[in-house]
């Protein structure tokens, strides 16, 4: 709901992103802090940052495929891979830009992501996600194989440079990062909130009654898949160039479990969710790593392996919890916020 | 020819063997609709809860063993009571998020229950390269690969000449029907949860016997997905055959395929064959109804 004395009166006005004037207020203050953080937050956290960033644009594809089409894909961390793996090859077989290797990776992971979803057009629910799984298989096998993409050891990568700057530092980095993310945020509200997002989320609540109204699904489904794993690609594409090396053992089938797990405790169906679960498993995970050496002082019995264990119950369990108690994840918790604070002081 | 025989006759024990292991995805899922992806983490929860007991009851092995199997079957129980039904009647896709979470809920259990490190598990066959006629086997596979068929055959009679296997297989067939025909859907859930549990503890000593033993080996429940989907998720005798099917070509393209791409490829067709049963038949070989066309 908007706030009281907002009325949409056009079309444009109710398809706005950005409803009020204190919400642009909002957004360029936020943006403003954004890029003023790494003047005064030490490395370490610009280095949190610019990971959830990252994983953050990943989470939000899968968002897109799963959250709003309603088609599980169980292998997006192989196609973060296969997005880094592209941007990898270009600019190290071609020596090409980032600003045309990472869409490259990205529309690469994206052609791959149709591909998986073709069979989409067959079968859905779990047995989708088999598929998506099988890739996550297939995807190391083959890329230690192909020639050109360095076998084991992987591909390394010179430093992204734009005009005379080059990006090496954690700080640079963070800037570049910051900023791709902040573009494919918009971009994916903007597919959500057009007739594609909305053909998305027919599908999703029904099949049959979307096809009435005349949504094509084999279109639109196998569309979901490409948007979602261009983002994965993109996402690939900035891990390749944060780490400049890239081998196939960093996008395991543990990963795409945490992607998923970060839209259910986001809320499944929200670009915001998205990206509150990540930054808040993200963050869940940096609060263990950086509490386990104290906590190794306080109970000198549990060693440091042990911590980096109960990592894995512990986020596990909160998955578990999150689909037991609260589904609609954080975002719908925020929401409900949002709407008392709105209404306050009348209950409803 | 001989090397080819040899493939096939291995290909047979080790298919068995997957068999064994996709049952338990089968067994869940023709009662509660639920795909178990976490069973490979069962498995190895089993194989390191009869590691320890069997250590601890060294001189009674077999106390141990009963011990292990009456803790799984708990944990069966636990799984099922806190997990999966409070959120019956919710999305598929809910059941499914469940499944994964338990898998890293288990693997977490396994890293700090017992840590990173290989342990190297129990004997309870003998490991010795028997012959038969031209074949050359491992013996503890032979033995696994019978016990796997009998425990097929066992199921099968339980699921359809027992009384509480066929109100488990009312409950497959449609949830509402049978809770109307007086059949408590929720025990026959909890049943299958038990059952699943006691056969991961079986599997994984069978397949653990005599293998050094950490959480990696977890990899193993997705074989048994593949098997459990190109024989269909409902059909239990099915379940042998998918297996042989994927054990022989796992072992011919070992044989076959492995020489030409350096490897890897033995990993690869199983879920080559997966994907290619989900987009020609997607009810698999046995299944019992058509899956809904897009």
């Amino acid at each position: 709901m908007d706030p009281c004395g907002r009325y949409s009166e056009t079309y444009q006005n109710d398809m706005a992103m950005i409803r009020t004037q204190r919400q642009w207020l909002i957004l360029i203050s936020f943006l403003i802090l954004l890029f003023c953080l790494p003047l005064f937050l030490p490395a370490r956290y610009i280095g949190i940052l610019t990971m959830m960033a990252i994983m953050g644009i990943a989470v939000i594809g899968l968002q897109i495929t799963t959250g709003y089409a309603g088609q599980i894909n169980i292998g997006q961390a192989a196609f973060v891979g296969t997005g880094g793996y592209i941007t990898a090859f270009l600019a190290h077989h071609f020596g090409l830009p980032f600003w045309l290797t990472i869409p490259g990776g990205g529309l690469a992971a994206g052609l791959v992501g149709f591909i998986f979803g073709l069979p989409s057009l067959r079968v859905k629910g779990f047995y989708l996600a088999l598929t998506t799984l099988a890739f996550h298989f297939i995807f190391p096998f083959a890329l230690l194989r192909l020639p050109g993409f360095g076998g084991p050891e992987g591909l390394s990568l010179k430093p992204a440079t734009l005009g005379g700057i080059i990006f090496v530092t954690n700080t640079q980095m963070y800037y570049l990062i910051m900023a791709v993310t902040v573009i494919m945020v918009y971009f994916a509200y903007g597919v959500v909130r057009s007739r594609i997002g909305r053909a998305f989320t027919a599908i999703r609540d029904d099949e049959n009654a979307a096809q009435i109204l005349g949504i094509k699904l084999s279109y639109y489904k196998t569309l979901a898949f490409a948007i979602g794993t261009f983002f994965a690609g993109v996402a690939g594409g900035l891990w390749a160039y944060y780490f400049r090396y890239i081998t196939v053992e960093q996008f395991t089938f543990f990963q795409s479990i945490w992607f998923l797990g970060m839209t259910i405790v986001g809320g499944l169906g929200s670009i915001l969710g998205a990206i509150l679960g990540t930054v808040f498993l993200r963050g869940f995970e940096e609060i263990i790593t950086y509490l386990a050496p104290l906590l190794i002082e306080i109970l000198p019995f549990a060693s440091k392996e042990f911590w980096f264990a109960s990592m894995n119950l512990v986020l596990g369990l909160i998955i578990v919890l999150f689909l037991i108690f609260e589904p609609r994840g954080i975002v719908h918790r925020w929401n409900i916020f949002k709407a008392t604070y709105r209404l306050w002081p009348f209950p409803y | 020819m001989i090397t080819l025989a040899q493939c096939i006759f291995s290909g047979i024990l080790t298919g068995l063997l997957y068999s064994l292991i996709g049952l338990g995805l089968t067994i869940v899922w023709r009662s509660g609709r639920i795909v178990n992806l976490a069973q490979g983490e069962i498995i190895v929860l089993g194989g390191f809860v009869v590691w320890s007991l069997v250590a601890i009851f060294s001189p009674f092995w077999w106390l141990g063993l009963i011990i292990s199997f009456v803790l799984l079957a708990l944990v069966g129980l636990l799984i099922e009571r806190f997990t999966f039904r409070p959120i019956i009647g919710q999305p598929i896709f809910s059941l499914f998020m469940m499944s994964i979470a338990l898998i890293l809920v288990f693997r977490g259990i396994l890293m700090v229950g017992w840590g990173g490190e290989p342990q190297s598990f129990p004997v309870f066959f003998p490991i010795k390269a028997t012959k038969l006629g031209p074949f050359i086997f491992d013996s503890s596979l032979f033995w696994g690969g019978i016990i796997s068929f009998f425990a097929v055959v066992a199921l099968t009679l339980f699921f359809e000449r027992t009384k509480w296997g066929l109100k488990l297989s009312a409950v497959a067939e449609d949830h509402q029907i049978a809770q109307s025909l007086g059949i408590s859907v929720k025990r026959a859930i909890m049943i299958a949860w038990v059952i699943t549990a006691l056969f991961a503890c079986f599997a994984s000593i069978v397949f653990l016997n005599g293998k050094t033993l950490t959480h990696l080996a977890t990899v193993i429940g997705f074989r048994g997905v593949v098997v459990a989907i190109l024989a269909g998720l409902e059909s239990i005798m099915g379940i042998m055959l998918a297996g042989v099917i994927v054990g022989i070509s796992e072992a011919l393209a070992r044989a076959y395929l492995d020489p030409l791409t350096g490897g890897g490829m033995a990993d690869i067709v199983p879920f080559v064959i997966m994907i290619v049963i989900i987009l020609i038949k997607p009810q698999g070989l046995f299944g019992w109804k058509v899956i809904e066309r897009v």
